[in-house]
């Protein structure tokens, strides 16, 4: 099953000539003349993919798609293509998290090596993506007190001081602990707070906090 | 006794001695003066005598003078019975009218009078104009009797006839019979002597119908010497001056004459007589004698009386030269030369023309002036559309290398795909040819950029043609398609259908189009969103093209509206104030007129109009 590549851009003659390029060496590809029409029909990220986008379309500008992928949790690779290099939008995409950034006319070996990347990169953040989802549902199997455990032990806390905090035994928190490291899958402690940290919970229990 | 007798002798001889004085002295005489001729009152030879006399008559102011005349025309009314009539007449008439001097004015006249003075004039003086010396030794005149005397000299008028005619061989003597004549009479005697060495032929006492015939016919080399003629031979009479005419009038030859009242008449001139000379020389010599000096004894000699006088217009009949004319002549009746006659008025003219010629002069090098001015205001014009749209077209040089980037991206992109396509065993020949047009295709696109990029930047003349300004501004649209949209500026265009066929120059308002959707561009830069440029065309009553870039920014400030066309008039921080000012002076170029306006919705909106081409 061949990789999909999306190619958005107005010129015509460029976009075809894209298409034909990357369909010869063996992509699936997608070509739309304008944002809003990937926007209606958005990609099926499933598959391995990424986006070749130009950075000056009329109507939604390429730098404007990237942010709504973006609000719309894509996992997509953008790669941006230009015809001259503007340093301020340049460095305003790569913030955002684009791919790359490739001037026209672009060789051959730069868009085939780009896209390549792109895939690969695609290929690793679904991964991540799966494992996450994984351990998103190991969490919604433990109990109560064993989240608050587990939220405590990755905080660095020892049993004695969350046993204290939780007015239960140590001996008590030492159970709850081990079932969180079996839930969780986890062998070390330091796993164990990685995948917390992966989680996003320290910043989620920073904004309860505050 | 044999005493006394001695001294009443004596006394009476002392009284005697004493009368003439006393009588000079102290009885004055009558301050009046009895004029006789013996002419005719017509004939003008006497009438001038008759006015030279008067004018010195009047010319003395002491005292006033009566003059009385009469005109005894002896050459036609002759013989004892006309003298004793005349005598008679004159004694009755001047009964009682005391006489201060009598003038006789001719031999014949002077001869009469002498006669009748004892018994009309006693005593009284009598002056006298004649014209031959023989006369005087003919009539003797006694004490009292005193005058002029003119000398007419028959070899003066000849010398004035070799003038004439250098080759002179022969003189026609033409005039009455010798013995009639009154002035001329001497001539006779002095043929022999005055005329040596020419044919003189006597053309005397011809009837007036034989004479016009004779001189019709009058061989080279010749001349007519006219004396006087008073009567056609036939019972008419006329006065001389007449008779000349008559003859001049037929002539073949040039009429020498002898009197100054001829010259007019048709004869070309000579020594001629001056008969106002004669008139007031007797009549200066008359008042000294109303005045008491005593009568001198011998008569003088009018010398002054004749003088040599030639008529121009017979001069130029006969092709007499000025320099071959005795010394000291007098030229009558000359035509004044064109210049003489219209000195001034040909001055005034002349000095007009020259003023005007100036004027032309002048106003033309203004013109060439003006020209060339005009000709360098166009071409720094020109130069400064140049640097504006060298300045355009630097402004937007990322447009146009994005422009340029499109086609040339998609021709390396398609050349590497077929390159890859042609590697593999069984290459797509059809996708390979298809890529080929494509990339043929892009490189002419891309030939289209540099071209007009080029005629941007290109310095060229102002130079018209016919063009339709529909074309003009959609070109401009189209090329500034993509700086538009990498400032975020919608461009709209909404053409007439009708042609809007104008003279011009297609790249210079092609500029103006360019600086006004840019000036508009800029104008709407500080808008978050919704930044729009229409452009229209439009036609106007038939007669004009009209072209309108409005913007949906803020509009111009009221103040500022009739300004924005200013040269170095700007709002913007690197504006430098040409573009719009440009824009002006190429659309006036156009004889097209371009203002500014803000609309009603909000926005600015240029209009500029151009007058339709003649088709």
């Amino acid at each position: 099953m061949p990789s999909v590549v999306y190619v958005v851009d107005d010129d015509a003659s460029f976009r075809t000539a894209i298409e034909r390029r990357l369909k010869n060496a063996g992509y699936e590809v997608v070509a739309y003349p304008s944002a809003q029409r990937l926007l209606d029909n958005l990609p099926d990220e499933s598959r391995p993919s990424c986006i070749l986008l130009d950075v000056q379309i009329p109507g939604l500008s390429g730098p404007d798609l990237q942010t709504r992928l973006s609000d719309l949790d894509s996992t997509l690779p953008i790669v941006f293509l230009t015809g001259h290099g503007d340093i301020p939008t340049t460095v305003q995409t790569i913030k955002a998290g684009a791919q790359d950034f490739l001037t026209k006319p672009v060789s051959s070996d730069q868009l085939l090596g780009a896209v390549e990347r792109a895939l690969a990169n695609h290929q690793t953040v679904r991964d991540r993506r799966g494992r996450l989802d994984i351990q998103r549902a190991l969490i919604t199997s433990l109990t109560p007190r064993e989240r608050q455990v587990f939220e405590l032990v990755v905080r660095g806390r020892i049993n004695k001081q969350i046993a204290a905090q939780l007015g239960t035994t140590e001996r008590t928190i030492k159970a709850h602990r081990q079932k969180v490291m079996e839930k969780m899958k986890a062998q070390t402690l330091a796993e164990l707070v990685s995948t917390a940290e992966r989680l996003g919970m320290f910043e989620m229990s920073d904004k309860n906090r505050g | 006794m044999f005493r006394a007798i001695w001294i009443t002798g004596l006394v009476v001889w002392l009284a005697a001695l004493w009368q003439p004085v006393v009588a000079a002295t102290d009885v004055p005489r009558p301050r009046s003066m009895l004029i006789l001729d013996q002419s005719e009152a017509r004939g003008p030879f006497y009438y001038q005598v008759f006015s030279g006399i008067r004018a010195a008559v009047n010319a003395d102011t002491d005292a006033h003078v009566t003059i009385y005349s009469e005109s005894l025309d002896l050459s036609r009314f002759r013989g004892q019975a006309n003298e004793e009539n005349l005598h008679r007449f004159l004694r009755e008439k001047y009964r009682d009218r005391p006489v201060g001097v009598v003038i006789a004015i001719g031999a014949a006249t002077l001869d009469l009078a002498l006669r009748w003075r004892g018994e009309l004039w006693p005593e009284t003086p009598i002056v006298f104009a004649t014209f031959d010396k023989g006369d005087l030794s003919r009539l003797k005149p006694p004490p009292g009797v005193t005058g002029g005397i003119v000398r007419m000299r028959l070899q003066d008028t000849i010398e004035a006839a070799r003038a004439v005619v250098p080759d002179l061989d022969t003189i026609f003597l033409v005039g009455d019979p010798w013995d009639s004549q009154v002035i001329f009479r001497n001539w006779k005697d002095e043929i022999n002597s005055a005329a040596a060495g020419l044919n003189v032929i006597e053309l005397v006492g011809l009837k007036m119908r034989e004479l016009r015939e004779r001189v019709t016919a009058l061989p080279d080399r010749s001349a007519i010497i006219y004396s006087a003629i008073y009567s056609d031979g036939e019972g008419n009479f006329y006065p001389p001056a007449t008779a000349l005419a008559l003859m001049a009038d037929r002539a073949n030859r040039p009429i020498i004459v002898a009197a100054e009242t001829f010259l007019s008449p048709g004869g070309i001139g000579g020594f001629v007589l001056l008969p106002t000379v004669v008139g007031s020389a007797i009549a200066r010599l008359a008042l000294r004698i109303l005045n008491g000096e005593p009568s001198p004894s011998a008569p003088m000699e009018l010398t002054d009386a004749i003088k040599p006088i030639f008529n121009w217009p017979q001069m130029q009949k006969w092709h007499v030269s000025e320099s071959s004319l005795p010394p000291g002549s007098e030229i009558r009746f000359r035509e004044p030369t064109f210049w003489e006659r219209y000195r001034w008025q040909s001055i005034v003219v002349v000095a007009t023309i020259l003023l005007q010629a100036t004027l032309i002069a002048i106003l033309l090098q203004e013109r060439r002036r003006r020209r060339y001015a005009e000709v360098e205001a166009r071409n720094r014009m020109s130069e400064l559309a140049h640097l504006n749209r060298r300045a355009t077209a630097g402004e937007m040089s990322a447009s146009i290398a994005h422009e340029l980037n499109q086609p040339l991206g998609a021709i390396l992109t398609n050349t590497e795909t077929a390159e890859s396509m042609l590697k593999s065993a069984t290459p797509n020949l059809d996708e390979v040819k298809e890529i080929l047009a494509d990339i043929r295709r892009d490189d002419q696109r891309a030939n289209e950029v540099m071209r007009r990029l080029r005629s941007l930047v290109k310095m060229k003349p102002f130079e018209t043609r016919i063009i339709d300004l529909n074309d003009t501004v959609r070109e401009v649209f189209q090329f500034l398609s993509v700086q538009a949209s990498t400032r975020s500026v919608a461009l709209d265009l909404e053409e007439t259908p009708k042609i809007l066929q104008v003279k011009g120059d297609p790249i210079q308002l092609q500029q103006v189009i360019v600086n006004l959707v840019v000036n508009s561009m800029d104008a709407m830069a500080s808008l978050p969103n919704g930044r729009v440029v229409t452009g229209r065309t439009e036609l106007c009553n038939g007669t004009s093209a009209e072209i309108s870039i409005s913007d949906s920014g803020h509009g111009i400030p009221s103040e500022q509206l009739a300004r924005v066309f200013d040269p170095f008039f700007t709002t913007k921080e690197q504006g430098m104030g040409i573009g719009l000012s440009i824009a002006r002076t190429i659309v006036q170029a156009h004889g097209g007129r371009i203002w500014a306006e803000n609309q009603t919705g909000g926005g600015a909106i240029f209009r500029l109009s151009i007058p339709l081409a003649k088709a």
